[in-house]
Order: C-alpha cells, then sequence, then structure tokens
C-alpha cells in the first residue's frame, strides 16, 4: 500500500470526504450547507488524487503518474456524482448523471477503449437518460400557481444520512486499502501477439493492400484451411495468388493495425457467443416485463382517492370565487 | 530490421503499471461509495434508481482498467453486458416507478414501508 498513497492520507481523506458528503446531503430544517459539503468533498477528493499522484511522480519518475486529463476527468466524474446524490430536484440529479457519464467516457478514452466511450455516450446519455427525464417528468406532481417551485418532502430530507455516509466511506476506506494492498503483487502483462488477429480479417487486408496500390490487378489474398490470411509477422509481409495461379509474398501497409472495435468485435463474437445470446433474452423479457408492467389498470387507494377529491373541490371552490 | 509486434502496438499505447491501475480503481470505489450512500439516503425512488445506474458505471470503469493493464480484451466485453443489464434494470424500474406512482401519487420510498417483511 505504501507504494500507492501514504495512509495517513487516505484515511484521513475519507474523514474528510465523509464529512462534506455528510454536510452536502439534503436536509430537512432548511440550513443547507451544501456548498461547504461539497467543498469538503471535493477537497478530500483532491487530497486522495494529488497523494497518489505525488507518490507516483516522485517514487518511479513522472512517466508512473497518469496524465493530467486523467486528473479532469476523475474529478469531473466525481463532483458530478456527488451532486447527482444531493441535488434535491431529480432533473438536476439526472443531468448531472449524464455529465458524469460524460467524464467516464473520457477515463475511458484515456484507457484506450475507445469503443465502449461512445457506447456508454449513446447509450447511456443517450437513450438511458432521456428514458428516465420522462419518467421524472411524468411521474411528478404539477406544481400549483402559488407554489411553483416547492420541492417535495421526501427530495429535501435525507434518510439516516449519518449512518448512511459513514457505513459507505468506511466500505471505500476498507475496499481501497485492500485494492492498494493488491496491485502491487498483480503480475505484468503478458506480451501478446496482438496483430494475429489480423490473420483473421482477409478482407481487410485485401482492401488495404487495394488502397496501397500493391495487389495487382485479378490477383487475391490467398485462405488457409481454417479461412486464415497467410501473414508473416516477423516480415510483415503476406501471401498473395496471382491471377495466373502463382504465389507471392508482398509486404503489408505500414499503417495496417487492429483497431479496438474490431478487438472488442472479435473477442465479444469469439470468445462469448452464449453472453450475448443471454443478454438478448434479459432485454427481451425487460421489454415484456415493462409492458405487462405498465400497461395494468391501476386502482387509486383510499388516501390518494381522498386526496384528489379534496384538490378538485379546492380547484371548484377557487373558481367558484372567481367567477361567481 | 524486424520488429516485434505485441498487442502494445496494436490498441494500446503501452503497458500499464500497477500505480496508476491503482488510480483507476480508486475512482472506481468512490463512485460506487457514493452511488451506494445516495441509494441508502434519498428517498425518492427514481433517485435511487439513478444511484444504482452509478453503481454500474463504477463497475465499468474497474473493468475497462484491468482490461487495460492486462492487455486483454474481456474487460471491454463484459462493460457491454453492464450496459445491457442497466438497459434492462431501467426499463422494469421506471415500469415500476409509474405504476407505483399511479396508486400512490408520491415518489416516496416510506409509502411502500408496509411491504417490509
Amino acid at each position: 500500500m505504501d507504494q500507492v498513497i501514504n495512509p495517513l492520507a487516505l484515511y484521513g481523506a475519507c474523514a474528510l470526504g465523509a464529512l462534506g458528503v455528510l454536510l452536502a446531503l439534503p436536509r430537512r430544517d432548511g440550513k443547507n450547507p451544501q456548498i461547504l459539503g461539497a467543498l469538503l468533498a471535493s477537497l478530500a477528493g483532491g487530497i486522495v488524487l494529488v497523494a497518489m499522484g505525488l507518490k507516483a511522480g516522485g517514487m518511479f519518475g513522472a512517466g508512473l503518474s497518469p496524465s493530467v486529463y486523467f486528473y479532469v476527468f476523475a474529478l469531473m466524474a466525481l463532483g458530478a456524482s456527488l451532486r447527482v446524490i444531493t441535488h434535491p430536484r431529480p432533473v438536476y440529479a439526472a443531468l448531472y448523471f449524464v455529465l458524469s457519464i460524460l467524464a467516464t467516457a473520457g477515463l475511458f478514452l484515456i484507457l484506450s477503449a475507445e469503443f465502449m466511450a461512445f457506447a456508454l455516450v449513446i447509450v447511456y446519455a443517450g437513450a438511458i437518460l432521456i428514458t428516465y427525464l420522462f419518467v421524472i417528468m411524468l411521474a411528478t406532481q404539477a406544481p400549483t400557481e402559488d407554489l411553483e417551485n416547492a420541492l417535495t418532502e421526501y427530495d429535501t430530507a435525507a434518510r439516516e444520512p449519518v449512518i448512511a455516509t459513514a457505513s459507505g466511506f468506511v466500505l471505500l476506506a476498507v475496499l481501497s486499502t485492500l485494492m492498494f494492498r493488491g496491485v502491487g503483487e498483480l503480475p505484468k502483462a503478458p506480451a501478446i501477439n496482438g496483430q494475429a488477429l489480423l490473420a483473421e480479417m482477409p478482407r481487410k487486408i485485401e482492401s488495404a493492400l487495394l488502397a496501397a496500390g500493391s495487389l495487382p490487378s485479378g490477383a487475391k489474398v490467398t485462405f488457409d484451411a481454417s479461412g486464415d490470411a497467410k501473414v508473416d509477422f516477423a516480415a510483415r509481409t503476406v501471401e498473395i495468388k496471382l491471377a495466373d495461379g502463382g504465389t507471392q509474398m508482398v509486404a503489408l501497409p505500414k499503417d495496417l493495425s487492429v483497431t479496438n472495435t474490431e478487438m472488442v468485435g472479435f473477442n465479444l463474437l469469439r470468445d462469448h457467443p452464449g453472453s450475448i445470446e443471454i443478454a438478448g433474452v434479459i432485454l427481451l423479457m425487460a421489454m415484456l416485463g415493462a409492458v405487462v408492467l405498465s400497461r395494468k389498470q391501476v386502482q387509486l387507494d383510499e388516501d390518494a382517492k381522498e386526496r384528489h377529491a379534496k384538490l378538485l373541490a379546492a380547484e371548484f371552490t377557487q373558481g367558484a370565487e372567481t367567477n361567481p | 530490421m524486424i520488429e516485434t509486434v505485441t498487442l502494445a502496438q496494436a490498441g494500446f499505447p503501452a503497458a500499464m503499471h500497477q500505480v496508476t491501475l491503482a488510480h483507476y480503481l480508486f475512482i472506481s470505489g468512490a463512485m460506487f461509495m457514493l452511488g451506494l450512500i445516495g441509494f441508502l439516503t434519498r428517498r425518492n425512488l427514481i433517485i435511487m434508481f439513478l444511484c444504482t445506474e452509478l453503481m454500474f458505471q463504477a463497475a465499468g470503469v474497474a473493468l475497462v482498467a484491468f482490461s487495460r493493464f492486462h492487455m486483454n480484451m474481456t474487460g471491454q466485453s463484459f462493460v457491454i453486458f453492464i450496459v445491457t443489464v442497466a438497459a434492462a434494470e431501467a426499463a422494469m424500474a421506471l415500469a415500476l416507478v409509474v405504476l407505483l406512482f399511479r396508486k400512490r401519487e408520491s415518489l416516496d420510498a416510506a409509502e411502500w414501508q408496509e411491504m417490509k417483511g
């Protein structure tokens, strides 16, 4: 753990962050030191990141600490997450959730997971969050004329804030202690031949050769029995079949390489085909379930009926007063 | 000159050190913890489900960081399944929320206290 962060800094920051989140949570009594709490919490997050960055930069040379964009995106993600759980208005909480997704997509880009970054923005920020916003707007009481900005009681009062915050930060302290202790013992990444995937994409090689102009007319990339191209990775050449039946080795274009999307696609479809089927079944069942649930005719409760009747009566008498 | 082509050159810039991995794991843990606190403290049903999405998100960060560290694509593939489960969960949860709201005309989780065993 000592190679990652000073334990004192971690536990101190955890305590400070717990205090900050506790202050930032919405409370009933109206005295809401939310800004102070958010400042304290972000200070705690900053302390941990700076302590880790200094340690990584100081002990092994600057090359080890992650790029400055990591710190920008990390602080954005944590700050937006804090606002999601502390903002009393659900619509704003959903919008802050979009911000935290964008910051996470930035982190994915730094980790060179380009496909996942954009899929996350499209699926989460584009689809799931729009559904959330729809439901938030459908399932909120319409504001009355005199109380346009009224907040409901269950949005402004947190439930058991002290216990929840304490247990959350104890969990974080224990979790990060174990993680920081464990990462030192992880094995180094093996040197895999990632370009081996290239052999499985003979059509891609062919079109790259065509684009580079190194494929004679009528020539084709040759396949072996399993449909792979015959690529010599050490010499970066590929075997092609000429129009007259002879074979020849041609140099691969210099910039031809396997992209992130191709690697994810191969991994998904070749190594986890069963999981994709199960994911499809999950989505289908969720769709059916949602349709069945929301189609059902609902009987109002006795309480709700009474409330409804009172509201209608109040409106009626009001209308009678204004235009007799 | 013969180059040895590794995955590091194929899709990843260079190998990642354990200390760098620890940075990402801390971010993931902190986001998960914030989602957990939100789920426990907020009383609005919609916000509670938003907080579960936050926790899914944190798990995704850890998976992608490990995928980068081990130079292995399985982590990234599993983020796709996380997104699938999150989408299915959002659909079911929001259908339930609409149903509950029509019944009690309130999003307060405490309205449904009689359901606890």
